[in-house]
């Protein structure tokens, strides 16, 4: 499972209803996500990578691809898990 | 710089209730709550108040809060903690406490206030709290009072508390908050199993049980009673302004922390304490559902069955829910706002949600029928409920989004 597939795999398990998602996916126009949904999503990804996400960050973000952008700019997470085992930097 | 510069920043959006020129909020009722509700020189059905049990108007009620201003007067002028813990106030406390059958309790002006002042005497920066996604505003703005960190989980879904509460390990404490009836669509938490995964995990379950009071339960005590939970060791809130048909909020819990809550819960000892009146209204309640419980019970759930099977018969989209509520779904912003007006058309009384009250797009208009409705209101309610859809029918250019769409699918 690569970054793009696993951040859609957690969003998808963090949300009330079953959508199908992409990279494209608008988080709040077409998922209509609220605060909430943000902070469960956030909680999800700082517990699969083991990281700390100041919730600031997710200030700009739209889309999907957004979210995978930050994880690898600033938190320096280049890959997802494969074979159950986290695999980044 | 100009001071208007200042006030330009504050403009409420009113648009769609100018396009449909309809404006559902700060409607003016020149009336009492008995059943219906005068509008505009109209008579209403009223199915937006919280009166569940109709005892807003009942004259023992009514006459037990006179007793009480005639006793003690209008106000005690003083906060709990000074001139306003007067007997009346302390019997109360010890009434509502053996009602919901929880230690001890402390009375609040309102549940807004004893759910904002909670957290912040609770819970601090070394703590988690884990909350239903859909609880409501007020624990919201309690629990982001507290500063700790926060993990909402999926509404009413144990399964993602469970895996929230596997991984939670290194706080000082966790709580789990949840409410007991989700008002807005009329689902009720599964507190059982969520205080069976707190004792299991070490987390303290607080349960705001406003919609649930005097309402769910065999005999009317709430969320407590409704799931069979003994020696509750959390904390549990409850709004005094709905089944029990006055004004207030309670806390109940173990006498240490309600005792602590006296002494520094800023919203209790800052505010001044409701007033005898109320006071003695609300007792008066307690004592007519602890006799009367069952047959005023059985009135709102027959209502409940009559108006949910009706608008299904007529197409209509309805929550799921297991509270003598009925919501319909309605979707956007401006197709909830449309249902109500149909509504209010046909002098029936409802209460739509719209974002933030609910999330985006999932607008619904929720309807009680509250025990003070007679037969012939109900059958108002019905008729026109069916006259709403017939001349969605006769007029196939109006469409009120979702909440007809099964309907057309199935007759067009």
């Amino acid at each position: 499972m690569n970054l793009e597939e696993q951040i859609i795999s957690i969003i998808k398990d963090n949300i009330e209803e079953k959508y199908d998602i992409t990279a494209d996916t608008d988080l709040r126009n077409e998922l209509g996500l609220d605060s909430f949904d943000t902070m469960m999503i956030i909680n999800a990804i700082e517990d699969e990578f083991d990281i700390t996400i100041d919730e600031s960050d997710f200030d700009n973000i739209k889309i999907v691809l957004d979210i995978i952008q930050l994880l690898q700019g600033k938190y320096i997470i280049v890959t997802g898990v494969k074979n159950g085992i986290n695999e980044f930097l | 710089m100009e001071s208007t510069n200042f006030y330009k920043r504050f403009v409420v959006d009113k648009s769609i209730a100018e396009k449909l020129n309809f404006n559902p909020y700060y409607c003016r009722i020149t009336s009492g709550i008995d059943g219906t509700v005068e509008i505009n020189g109209k008579e209403f059905v009223d199915l937006a108040s919280n009166n569940y049990l109709g005892l807003a108007g009942d004259e023992r009620v009514k006459n037990a809060m006179i007793e009480a201003v005639k006793k003690y007067g209008a106000s005690m002028c003083g906060t709990p903690i000074a001139t306003g813990y007067v007997e009346i106030f302390k019997n109360l406390e010890d009434k509502l406490s053996e009602f919901v059958g929880l230690e001890s309790t402390t009375i609040f002006p309102s549940c807004y206030q004893a759910n904002c002042g909670l957290f912040l005497k609770i819970a601090g920066k070394e703590d988690l709290i884990i909350v239903d996604h859909y609880v409501h505003a007020s624990l919201i703005e309690g629990i982001k009072t507290a500063g700790c960190k926060i993990k909402p989980f999926l509404h009413n879904n144990v399964n993602h508390l469970k895996k929230l509460l596997e991984k939670s390990t290194g706080y000082r404490q966790v709580f789990v908050v949840t409410e007991s009836v989700f008002s807005t669509e009329g689902s009720i938490a599964p507190f059982d199993v969520i205080v069976e995964l707190c004792t299991r995990y070490d987390a303290l379950p607080i349960i705001d049980d406003s919609h649930g009071i005097g309402v769910i339960g065999k005999t009317g005590r709430g969320i407590l009673e409704e799931k069979g939970i003994k020696d509750f060791q959390g904390i549990y809130t409850a709004s005094l302004g709905k089944a029990i048909a006055n004004t207030g909020g309670m806390i109940s819990g173990k006498k240490e922390i309600i005792e602590y809550l006296r002494y520094s819960c800023s919203s209790l000892i800052y505010s001044t304490a409701l007033p005898p009146a109320i006071l003695g209204g609300i007792e008066k309640v307690i004592e007519i559902i602890e006799s009367e419980f069952d047959s005023i019970s059985r009135k709102i759930w027959r209502y409940k069955t009559l108006i949910s099977e009706r608008l299904k018969d007529c197409g209509f989209q309805l929550e799921n829910g297991q509270a003598p509520i009925t919501s319909i779904f309605c979707g956007s912003f401006e197709d909830t706002i449309k249902m109500a007006k149909r509504l209010y058309e046909h002098n029936i009384l409802s209460t739509p949600f719209v974002p933030p009250s609910v999330p985006p797009n999932k607008g619904r208009v929720r309807l009680i029928a509250g025990a003070d409705l007679k037969e012939k209101d109900i059958e108002k309610a019905l008729e026109a409920f069916a006259a709403i859809k017939v001349r969605n029918i006769n007029h196939r250019t109006f469409k009120v989004g979702n909440y007809y769409s099964q309907y057309q699918q199935s007759e067009y």
